[in-house]
């Protein structure tokens, strides 16, 4: 039953989350927009380009939904409404996580294509400089809650959300997570001026759509995953716990969509500068800050 | 029904698809969205989404005459959009060999909307049928060659044995992927033949590392890999439209760029009777067409002995530098959209249309406007960083316009033109060369331009019969958005004889690949797109 709730959340979400996408990439805000484009896409020819790595082509959109939808399984709602309450579900929602760069790799190198090809390498190249900074700050996030189960990292923030009680692993999950789901800044992989839409441009019609789906019910589980490492998931006064849930989840994936409005794609050399020369330290130094913390607060 | 319907009977769920599909029309624009800016319409506002996908696209908007070399290329992007498709034509003619508009308007925004209203009906009616038929150019077909696996010089159109050793030719996809010579049709999608050299390593055994890299080229790196050799353009969305790039990538740096244009391929009648030469200029490059019409008038005023007076220079320097600021903002839209920065590519774009409709009276409240973008460009975060040192050529290296004036360089057509000296123009310059200061060149001279426009006083350009019965030679140099423009001309009896021009954008191309060459892939693009080159001009 449980299951089957936060399957439709989460269906929801991606749908919201579409409708917030689309008024970033346009400037207009139609709420009927993603339904009407999804109809759109499921009536279109979906053709296989000339010499594909047939396997790979047809599973790359498939691992991409699977892959989100097995990290938004472990995570919480709210005490009661999760999938499975795993022992190790933050470090299951980064296993997870780790085929969306399978998946972009793969429907890189599936259709035999240049532009998609450099895209799908393109995501790879980047693949330590985003994930390391992300196991890292889920492990500080283990040190406080002294648990890998995600209802216990919940309720390890009933007196201070870890976004308060350790900034640095808050803002760099933030911006990994936005690697990993490749948002604009970084959009790397996709790319529309550089690469004439680079992984996604040899995809159409229904595999387009499955596609764009993974990619929203990516938004969407990152989102949930920052909401309950950092913000305290379903916490909040007032409210019914999956309300506070789903407001959080919301206001996170828009701020993610609007922060890449507003400024330029990074370049691939900056995006790996800053994450190996920045980011991992600061990630390091956030797990030795909440170290010191805790010693001190015992 | 449409030409590229579907097949399939139009009941049921497929009704509801094609409602679908009617109210959620994406439109890839021939030659590009910048033509359609240029030209005063408004894509979006029309109603059409905008993709530069063809396989996400259902709509081949087709924006003014094209020459052959791009018909060709839009062609291919036709083939690769998935159906139900159609061809929507804004003052379009000669279409082969895409196959005919399902929808013909002209060139204005009434027109274009009442086109898309056409078009909803006529896909939410016609989007699938059961007799649809399939639509592939000649150049597209498939050829089938037999080579020797031994000798790869040995390649022959028929199968047989190898005249060296006697083996079997083994049947194969001819490399070019078709006959006749189709200009970098290949856009992106349909660019199967420059992968990877066909997947697996099947029949090798053991894979020795030294044997399978020996024969491939170096790197600057000294690294070998396999060399991709992928084609940008004439339709790539992040450059401006007919402009083709031949890219090597060596991994994601580009090793080898030869670009090359699809202007309008024969040198066309020029020449004729003289009143009307700046008519026929003017229709050659369509993001610059008062330029090459000011340029016309006064080669063709030169050669005949007459002048232009106070008032009709003022108002060609107040038409020019309309002009101007529409270019520069219709460079920042697609430069922006090539950065990725949506914002900016939307505003960018606004602006520019409203520059291009307003009168005099507007052009303080656009300038304002103008300033307030500058501005806020300046302090967007991550920008400079993303273009600081790329692109960046010295003076001297015979760039002209904005190019050299962002490396420093202070020549200026306009420098010496009375009308100029009136309006108190001062040329914009700035330090560095890269493409940063392109941008805030650019940036500068919209703002600046917006003002001499305002103060001219009058946009329009005279254009008094000066020309009849005369003979002579003359030349005349305009100030483009893109730098200078030279035209000589000879007439005799009224009628041109002889005619040489001599555009920016031939000169800015050949420095193309010391901008591109051994830079990252999108270094090496912003590098390209800061150049803001217009392929139209350089034919001739």
């Amino acid at each position: 039953m449980s299951a089957l709730a936060v399957l439709a959340a989460l269906l929801a979400g991606a749908y919201l989350v579409a409708v917030l996408e689309g008024w970033s990439a346009t400037g207009r805000l139609r709420p009927a927009g993603p339904a009407v484009s999804a109809a759109a896409l499921l009536g279109r020819e979906s053709v296989v380009p000339r010499r594909p790595d047939r396997v790979l082509f047809e599973a790359a959109p498939l691992l991409l939904l699977v892959s989100a939808v097995l990290a938004a399984a472990v995570l919480p709602l709210s005490p009661r409404l999760v999938v499975a309450d795993l022992a190790t579900g933050a470090l299951f929602v980064n296993a997870a996580l780790a085929y969306v760069m399978v998946a972009l790799l793969m429907a890189g190198w599936g259709p035999d294509a240049a532009y998609a090809m450099v895209a799908g390498w393109r995501f790879l190249g980047q693949l330590l400089g985003y994930s390391m900074p992300i196991v890292m700050a889920i492990a500080a996030i283990a040190m406080r809650a002294e648990s890998l189960r995600n209802t216990e990292v919940v309720a390890s923030q009933a007196a201070l959300p870890n976004a308060l009680y350790q900034p640095v692993g808050f803002a760099v999950f933030f911006l990994a997570a936005m690697c990993l789901a490749f948002l604009p800044p970084f959009d790397l992989p996709t790319a529309p001026g550089e690469l004439a839409g680079g992984v996604e441009a040899e995809y159409a019609g229904a595999r387009l759509a499955v596609m764009r789906l993974g990619r929203m019910v990516l938004v969407v589980a990152l989102s949930a995953a920052v909401t309950v490492f950092y913000l305290g998931g379903w916490l909040g006064p007032a409210l019914p716990p999956w309300a506070w849930s789903a407001i959080k989840t919301l206001a996170v994936a828009a701020a993610m969509l609007l922060a890449g409005r507003y400024v330029p794609r990074l370049r691939e050399a900056q995006v790996l500068a800053w994450w190996w020369k920045l980011g991992i330290p600061l990630a390091l130094l956030n797990i030795f800050w909440v170290g010191v913390v805790l010693l001190v607060a015992e | 029904m449409i030409s590229g319907a579907r097949q399939g009977s139009p009941a049921g769920l497929r009704r509801l698809f094609a409602a679908a599909m009617a109210r959620d029309l994406r439109a890839f624009v021939v030659p590009g969205a910048e033509v359609a800016r240029a030209r005063g319409l408004d894509v979006e506002a029309a109603g059409l989404g905008m993709t530069g996908v063809p396989r996400h696209a259902s709509v081949l908007l087709v924006v003014g005459e094209l020459p052959a070399a791009l018909r060709r290329a839009a062609a291919v992007v036709y083939a690769q959009m998935m159906r139900p498709r159609a061809v929507l034509a804004a003052g379009a003619g000669d279409l082969s060999p895409l196959p005919g508009a399902d929808v013909s308007v002209g060139l204005s925004q009434e027109e274009l909307e009442e086109g898309v209203a056409r078009l909803r009906t006529a896909f939410a009616r016609g989007a699938f049928a059961p007799g649809a038929a399939g639509f592939e150019p000649e150049m597209l077909r498939a050829r089938t060659e037999y080579a020797c696996p031994m000798h790869p010089e040995v390649v022959q159109d028929e199968p047989g044995a190898c005249p060296k050793c006697g083996m079997e030719l083994v049947s194969r996809e001819a490399a070019d992927g078709g006959s006749g010579p189709h200009h970098g049709g290949d856009h992106g999608g349909a660019n199967g033949d420059h992968g990877h050299g066909g997947h697996g390593h099947g029949g090798m055994g053991f894979m020795s590392m030294v044997e399978m890299t020996k024969d491939l080229p170096r790197s600057s790196d000294g690294l070998p890999m396999e060399w991709v050799e992928a084609p940008f353009g004439p339709l790539f969305p992040g450059l401006p439209g007919g402009l083709f790039l031949k890219l090597t990538l060596d991994g994601d740096t580009v090793a080898e760029a030869s670009p090359s244009a699809c202007g309008w391929a024969s040198p066309g009648p020029l020449t004729g009777p003289a009143d009307a030469l700046a008519e026929r200029l003017a229709g050659i490059d369509p993001l610059s067409p008062a330029s090459y019409r000011v340029l016309a008038l006064r080669a063709v005023e030169d050669a005949a002995g007459a002048g232009a007076d106070e008032r009709t220079a003022r108002a060609r320097a107040g038409a020019l530098e309309r002009e101007r600021a529409a270019s520069h903002l219709g460079w920042l839209s697609g430069f922006a959209y090539l950065i990725g920065h949506r914002w900016l590519a939307r505003r960018a774009a606004e602006l520019q249309l409203a520059v291009l409709r307003a009168e005099p009276a507007g052009m303080p409240g656009l300038r304002a406007a103008a300033r307030s973008l500058a501005r806020r460009i300046e302090r967007t975060p991550l920008l400079a960083r993303r273009l600081e040192g790329i692109g960046a050529l010295p003076g001297g290296t015979g760039a002209s316009g904005p190019v050299a004036r962002a490396a420093g360089v202070r020549t200026d057509a306009r420098c010496g033109e009375g009308a100029y000296r009136a309006l108190g123009f001062e040329p914009v310059v700035r330090e560095g060369g890269d493409a940063l200061a392109r941008l805030r060149v650019r940036l500068a001279e919209i703002e600046e331009s917006l003002g001499l426009a305002a103060a001219a006083g009058s946009l329009d350009i005279p254009a008094p019969r000066t020309a009849t019965g005369a003979s002579g030679a003359g030349a005349a140099t305009v100030e483009t958005p893109r730098g200078t423009a030279t035209l000589r001309v000879a007439l005799s009896d009224g009628e041109v004889v002889s005619a040489e021009l001599e555009g920016p954008s031939a000169r800015h191309l050949a420095l193309v690949g010391r901008v591109a060459e051994q830079r990252e892939l999108a270094d090496a693009l912003v590098g390209v797109a800061s150049l803001d080159l217009s392929p139209w001009e350089t034919a001739r």
